[in-house]
């Protein structure tokens, strides 16, 4: 059985092997790898790009007390970013399956159509879920618009569910069962706690006052630097509202119309986080531009 | 001239299954048309397509266009010629332009003169020319429901294109599409043979996928998976439930038609029939199976692949299903928890429309338009069970089940209701309650529910309508037109008497003063709506338009009445003296048209033929009345048919518009009092005569 860490390590030498810069987790909550600055920010502006990073992704509302065995309120996603989409993406994508030691010449391959959304960031992109055996293990996404604004290269993004493919090519029970080590310390044991006491706090715990205050002011922080020009920090600013918000949400305190307006407020920042990071980005003359023209030469 | 064939194959990354059959469609009827259009119309079109390629064969296209003649139009040949019959500088200016010599210029005759033309011969262009023009211009405006652009801004269409086949004749038909040129090469299955390989034409294409075990053609796809599916149901000792979308959509998902047969625990069968099959079709697009109506423990989807050698296809989606039907069981044993009527505080929280309320307030307005709508229908003993579904009817809304199967709406609170032991009237209404959902639907199977179901959906229509959002075009959010169309259908087939205006009219009232429009705006606008779906649904059943009109004007306050009374001028229409009173209605509506209400009186009637008139019309209304108090329309019609003699008779022998200002008045009073009575069941003069069907007819009678 394939364990969850070999999973990483594979899915990371073969596209650093595809010259992605490995990088690492945002150090944030943040909901998806989409929300990831070298995805979101990076996926703008005309400057070539390609990563790939893990992202534990955050998800208060799926969180079960650690005792559902498919969903978590934390997974691990491992998201690849190839700007602009090489002509060959999805055949890279199916060497990837291969380098997991995924036999394709038994497994049946399918991609079906399922076009991804993100209201908050402002972005959305065609794509599909790719079914390997009647299950999804990957989202593939041509990015087509982020922060409001149409894109231009299109970026391809991949995006494994780590935990799914592990439980798949292990057919295992529950995700609690699969080897985090090979043979060694397994999920459960590195995350139910994890699982359990963040359900507790998002469900029962959480101070929505407080949760408040802090979307309120996080907001405000955002705004501020925005207008001193730095859009990194905004940007993160921009991700703890959201994250806020979502606390919020699996707490049960935000209503129907509250909600519109919360996505609404959180969707603003992150239009104008994109639209500033385009903007500074020209006025450093898009530099990856040249490097990747000086690489080529 | 020699004809050749034409294939085309767009490869392209993996179609939506939904705009597959759309697209291909389109595809070749543009094809068609634009080959058509340049008089080299293929003697056949063959299509096919899987998830990655839209294939088109046409067969016995000419290798040219035909050679035209145009004709330009030149000066008048006396402007052209002098007098000594040499050409102008006008003439030789026009031969030049043309390209012609002035001694080829001809001379054509019209209404306004003689003049000189010009024949210019043209000369027909190659077929495939024309081919390389308007294929990649038909591919690039395809009609997608969604669309997209990749690499560096290439697009925008469905998804990115790999390769091209463009061979007319064995020659590569030259273009480029979204920097992708045309050629004869393509490749087979991604995984299992992804390499390239060329073709000559369409057997050859047809020969070398299907060697890579790829059918292109759906409908033969469709076939080979519903014979292995029907195979292996077979062996399990069942049959497929059958599912003729969710057979389609496999047989779209797939190049390669493999099938794969799954089990799953037993003990998932006491899972309601309606949720298995509802989560294995629509979470794993899978067939299940039955036998003597009860479900078994296994299912049937397809692969992209011919076999399962490793059996790791079948344990993957075995898994699946296994998690998934283990999700579905949660959510059923979790809802059981809670009784439908206990549910009643959650349809507070649940938004119907911002400005129509909750869910609750929905539930209050159908329990009071049901109660109304019993009434009217002078129901007692129905009554207790229509109030009790009425209330119950919305309460699946806030069960697990409903949150994760849209599509098991009514149906879940239907079984739930059964479960909890209510009375079947009760359960059946709340499970019937969006039937019919689509034309292949039935109605709702009892009164009960044929009542609240009309009830739901009038007190949508009225509330939406209220808002001033009435579907335009093809926007229709709220799905008003289904609904409406629902409402009829439910009233034509379950023979329900109920006047629609007075139900609308009710529902407005229950709205209080959420709604923006008045009530007879919300009825004026409404009206028009639902006799639309009468129009189409009575058309649907083979009435004329005409006959469907006729009956529309003059009211619709029950519909089972008004298909009687379209039926019964169904079966009179043809024949001839029925059409003669036809026209004889509309020349009286043309007589009395402006003319103000007059009394007739007895004493004026002078002429024989119009005092046999005025006792035919008498006895006329009394059988007319007689046989619409007995519901028989047709034998009314008949009546009318047979006033045809006495009425041919009048307009021979009498003058209407006589000198005699009284005799005159009394005349028209006697045609108005004749146009009300044969106008009662119809307005005939809505009636589309064809002057030919009356041949037949010995008569002088004429057309006003």
């Amino acid at each position: 059985m394939q364990s969850f860490q070999e999973l990483i390590l594979r899915l990371s030498e073969f596209w650093a092997a595809q010259g992605c810069v490995l990088q690492q987790p945002y150090d944030l909550e943040v909901g998806a790898g989409t929300m990831h600055p070298d995805t979101f920010l990076r996926s703008l502006g005309p400057e070539p790009w390609n990563v790939a990073y893990v992202q534990p992704s955050r998800r208060p509302a799926d969180a079960r007390y650690g005792e559902n065995p498919f969903r978590l309120g934390k997974h691990y996603q491992f998201q690849v970013i190839l700007k602009p989409a090489p002509k060959e993406v999805q055949r890279l994508y199916i060497d990837s399956l291969e380098a997991l030691g995924i036999d394709l010449e038994v497994h049946d391959l399918r991609f079906e159509e399922d076009n991804w959304e993100a209201p908050t960031l402002g972005a959305w992109g065609v794509g599909w879920q790719v079914m390997l055996d009647g299950m999804e293990i990957t989202q593939f996404t041509y990015f087509q618009q982020a922060g409001g604004m149409d894109l231009a290269p299109i970026s391809a993004e991949l995006t494994y569910g780590l935990e799914r493919i592990t439980m798949f090519l292990g057919l295992s029970r529950s995700v609690y069962d699969i080897d985090w080590v090979p043979g060694g310390v397994d999920y459960g044991q590195v995350r139910h706690q994890d699982e359990l006491e963040f359900s507790k706090y998002y469900f029962e715990l959480a101070d929505v006052d407080f949760l408040r205050q802090q979307f309120d002011g996080f907001e405000r922080e955002s705004q501020s630097c925005l207008e001193q020009g730095v859009v990194l920090p905004a940007y993160e600013f921009a991700l703890k509202c959201s994250h806020a918000f979502n606390v919020l949400d699996s707490r049960g305190a935000v209503s129907v119309t509250e909600r519109v307006e919360l996505i609404k407020r959180v969707r603003n920042l992150a239009v104008a986080c994109a639209e500033a990071f385009v903007e500074s980005r020209e006025q450093l003359g898009f530099p990856l531009l040249e490097a990747g023209a000086k690489r080529h030469a | 001239m020699p004809d050749s064939e034409f294939l085309l194959e767009v490869r392209c990354e993996e179609i939506p299954a939904r705009m597959l059959e759309p697209a291909i469609r389109q595809l070749a009827s543009r094809l068609f048309e634009q080959l058509l259009a340049s008089n080299v119309a293929p003697g056949e079109v063959q299509t096919g397509f899987t998830p990655r390629r839209l294939m088109v064969l046409l067969k016995g296209v000419p290798e040219r266009e035909p050679d035209r003649a145009e004709v330009k139009m030149g000066p008048p040949v006396a402007a052209a010629f002098d007098q000594a019959g040499k050409p102008t500088a006008a003439a030789t200016g026009f031969a030049k332009k043309c390209g012609i010599r002035v001694e080829d210029l001809e001379r054509v005759e019209n209404e306004k003169g003689e003049y000189v033309v010009a024949e210019h011969k043209i000369e027909g262009r190659p077929t495939i020319d024309v081919l390389s023009q308007v294929v990649p211009q038909i591919l690039r405006d395809l009609d997608w429901a969604k669309t997209m652009r990749w690499g560096s801004g290439d697009g925008p269409w469905v998804r990115p294109v790999h390769s091209l086949i463009a061979l007319f004749g064995g020659n590569v038909v030259p273009f480029e599409l979204f920097g992708v040129t045309s050629g004869d090469s393509t490749a087979g299955h991604p995984v299992l043979s992804p390499q390239d390989f060329a073709v000559k034409g369409g057997s050859d294409y047809r020969r070398k996928m299907s060697r890579r075990g790829i059918e292109v053609r759906f409908e033969a796809r469709k076939k080979k998976l519903l014979e292995q599916m029907n195979e292996a149901a077979d062996g399990l000792g069942g049959e497929l439930v059958e599912d003729a979308a969710l057979l389609a959509k496999l047989a779209s998902i797939c190049g390669i038609p493999g099938v794969i047969v799954g089990r799953f625990d037993p003990t998932f069968l006491t899972l309601p029939r309606e949720v298995l099959i509802t989560s294995l079709r629509d979470h794993q697009s899978a067939f299940t199976l039955e036998s003597d109506g009860k479900l078994l423990s296994c299912f049937l989807t397809v692969m992209d692949r011919p076999d399962d050698p490793a059996g790791s296809v079948q344990a993957g989606n075995e898994w699946v299903v296994e998690a998934r039907l283990a999700d579905a069981k949660f959510f059923y044993e979790e809802d059981k928890k809670t009784s439908l009527a206990d549910r009643r505080a959650g349809l507070d929280q649940l938004v119907f429309h911002a400005r129509l309320g909750s869910y609750a307030d929905k539930t209050a307005r159908i329990t009071q338009l049901s109660e109304v709508l019993c009434q009217a229908l002078g129901w007692e003993k129905e009554q207790e069970a229509v109030a009790q579904a009425a209330e119950l009817l919305k309460l699946d809304l806030t069960t697990e089940m409903v949150k994760e199967f849209t599509s098991l709406q009514g149906v879940m609170g239907g079984i739930y209701a059964r479960e909890e032991g209510l009375p079947e009237p009760v359960w059946q209404a709340i499970y019937d309650q969006y039937l019919p959902a689509s034309t292949d639907d039935p109605i709702p199977r009892s009164p009960e529910g044929q009542l609240t179901a009309i009830a739901d959906r009038v007190d949508t229509l009225v509330g939406i309508f209220g808002l001033g959002l009435i579907p335009t075009g093809s926007r229709d959010p709220f799905g008003l037109r289904r609904a409406a169309q629902a409402v009829v259908r439910i009233l034509l087939e379950g023979d329900l008497s109920i006047d629609l205006d007075l139900v609308a009219a009710q529902a407005v009232l229950l709205y209080g003063d959420r709604l923006e429009k008045s009530g007879e705006e919300i009825l004026t606008s409404l009206r028009p709506f639902f006799h639309d779906r009468v129009r189409y649904l009575l058309g649907l059943e083979g009435y004329d338009y005409d006959s469907i009109e006729a009956a529309l004007a003059v009211g619709s306050s029950s519909l089972p009445d008004l298909r009687s009374r379209v039926d019964a001028l169904h079966s009179v229409r043809q024949e001839s003296d029925f059409l003669a009173v036809v026209l004889a209605a509309k020349r009286i509506a043309n007589i009395i048209k402006e003319a103000p209400e007059q009394t007739l009186r007895e004493d004026l009637l002078k002429e024989e033929a119009e005092k046999n008139l005025y006792r035919a019309s008498r006895q006329l209304r009394s059988e007319i009345e007689a046989a619409e108090a007995a519901g028989d329309y047709e034998s009314g019609f008949r009546h009318i048919a047979e006033f045809a003699d006495v009425l041919d008779d009048f307009f021979v022998k009498v003058l209407v518009m006589d000198e005699n200002r009284d005799l005159r008045f009394n005349r028209i009073a006697l045609l108005q009092s004749i146009h009300r009575t044969i106008s009662r069941a119809a307005r005939l003069t809505e009636i589309v005569v064809d002057k030919a069907e009356l041949r037949g007819r010995n008569t002088d009678m004429q057309v006003d």
